[in-house]
């Protein structure tokens, strides 16, 4: 993992893929979340196709961590809600004059599926790609620069935003300010570590501003890049029809809808 | 090749001129050291040399700034970006943030110039060499100490390859090992580029063994310009809060010369 990006360096047929196969991989995901029908066929995309792509991209233990992170504590709160809330006949047991249903607890689960895969398939993208890749690729197709630039820094400078914090912290601590104390008093001393971070951070723009304008940032020159992307016929097809499936599954879906 | 004339800036909001009446004429090639206390407009006139005043900072200004004879408000900060370098103080505010690798940090400014892949890894092997960080090359730029990341920025100028380079203390988080590789880099760059490079800096004893000519402000006006020895070893030095060479401090209080050395090189000769 490199600055704040969660990209994992391996070498592996899925880290060598074009970003944009795997933008249009993850595209078919948020639309197979949005799309399939049941708990069933959700789970069967994520261990038929998501969890066989970690393995070849030597990503396993780090995915299954990450989906587990993110999506167990939905899992609990959805079926937990769903389970209690959203109705149906099957009680599985009650808790006062509350009743979880099985109807409930696999509306919650199906929910927490669709979560499951749509993260999945960004998980596989962002811990596969360099997020400089990334923009690079959506640059080449006319993402504009300065908003690649954006992302990319936010996504960069966040540890050394923690850096200086922890500097302000030990600074504020070795003036004595009391920081092992109570949660209320923790609260009232924010002020004094929140303003110079912010403030710091803001005057820091112009001087990053004009470092920018030093290195020829607003240059007119059609931009260029130190790295090419391997791309071939191949994966432009394999692209297009991860995208053709994306879209059959959303108009499928709405056509059952409209039935 | 940079020309002042009579050139007086105020900062947005500011009654007081930062830079007041200034004329300077530096031509190519030369190794030019702009001295000062704290506060007597380095920095704004590293700004103006590098066309950042006024292009960044809105202010008023007064008086001629040319670059190879054109007005400088004219000219376009983007354009001149290729042309004029300018290293900052703070290393980290350098680092764009929006690469992985050194080698990726000091392509940024070349892929802004549109520049070939083949040509991209000639000059970035080149900038690593004459800063002496290849080791650095595969490794994250946020990952380096505060030396190493000022040498980063200064690779990330230098493979520009700009005719006029302009450092406002570059070496202000050096160590004295990295202090001497960025002037000897520096110079190197003078004498076998013909690169102009202009560079405010504290360390005085640096200057006076590398620079050509030597400027003095105090308070925002040209108090002195000349060699580092005429410059370096006079009493308006230590008037203005600059300042001599331990050189020149020593041989003031060991010889009864008016001609004081500022170089370890003057010293030994002042003192046989």
């Amino acid at each position: 993992m490199r600055g704040g990006s969660i990209y994992i360096e391996r070498t592996s047929g899925l880290h060598r893929l074009h970003p944009l196969t795997k933008v249009a991989l993850t595209a078919l995901c948020f639309a197979s979340a949005a799309a399939l029908p049941s708990l069933a066929w959700l789970l069967a995309l994520f261990v038929g196709l998501l969890l066989p792509l970690a393995i070849w991209g030597r990503l396993t233990a780090a995915f299954l961590k990450s989906c587990l992170l993110v999506v167990g504590p939905f899992v609990i709160s959805l079926t937990i809600i769903q389970g209690f809330f959203s109705g149906g006949e099957t009680v599985l047991f009650r808790l006062g004059r509350f009743a979880f249903t099985q109807e409930g607890l696999l509306a919650g689960l199906t929910f927490a599926a669709r979560l499951l895969v749509a993260l999945g398939g960004t998980l596989l993208l962002m811990q596969s790609t360099p997020q400089a890749q990334l923009m690079q690729a959506l640059t080449e197709r006319g993402f504009p620069p300065r908003l690649a630039y954006v992302v990319l820094t936010a996504i960069q400078i966040f540890p050394s935003f923690q850096d200086r914090a922890q500097v302000i912290i030990d600074a504020q601590q070795a003036r004595g300010l009391e920081l092992q104390s109570g949660l209320l008093s923790r609260v009232r001393l924010l002020l004094p570590m929140v303003g110079p971070l912010i403030l710091g951070s803001v005057m820091d723009v112009s001087e990053r501003a004009m470092a920018l304008e030093a290195r020829a940032f607003s240059s007119p020159a059609p931009k260029t890049s130190l790295h090419s992307l391997a791309d071939s016929p191949s994966q432009r097809i394999l692209r297009w029809l991860l995208v053709l499936a994306a879209a059959a599954l959303l108009a499928w879906r709405l056509w059952s809808a409209l039935q | 090749m940079i020309e002042l004339k009579k050139f007086s800036y105020w900062y947005p909001g500011t009654e007081e001129p930062a830079l007041q009446r200034i004329s300077l004429d530096i031509s190519e090639g030369e190794f030019v050291g702009i001295v000062g206390a704290n506060g007597a407009g380095k920095s704004t006139l590293c700004y103006a040399l590098s066309g950042f005043v006024p292009h960044f900072y809105n202010g008023e200004s007064e008086g001629q700034l040319t670059f190879n004879g054109q007005d400088m408000a004219a000219l376009d900060l983007g354009q001149l970006a290729g042309q004029v370098g300018l290293v900052f103080q703070n290393p980290f505010n350098q680092i764009s943030g929006a690469r992985f690798t050194v080698r990726e940090e000091i392509a940024f400014g070349l892929e802004n110039l549109g520049l070939p892949r083949s040509e991209m890894h000639a000059r970035i092997d080149e900038a690593l060499d004459l800063v002496n960080i290849q080791d650095l090359a595969d490794r994250s730029p946020f990952s380096v100490s505060g030396g190493q990341q000022q040498r980063i920025a200064i690779a990330s100028i230098l493979a520009m390859q700009p005719r006029v380079l302009v450092l406002d203390e570059p070496t202000s988080q050096l160590d004295p090992d990295g202090t001497r590789d960025v002037f000897t880099a520096l110079s190197k760059l003078v004498s076998t580029r013909k690169i102009t490079v202009i560079l405010a800096e504290h360390k005085l004893e640096w200057l006076a063994t590398f620079c050509d000519r030597v400027i003095a402000l105090g308070g925002g006006k040209l108090r002195a310009e000349g060699t580092p020895q005429e410059v370096l070893s006079s009493e308006q030095m230590l008037r203005l809060g600059i300042g001599r060479t331990q050189y020149s401090e020593a041989a003031a209080r060991l010889l009864r010369t008016k001609k004081l050395p500022v170089t370890l090189e003057q010293a030994k000769k002042a003192l046989k």
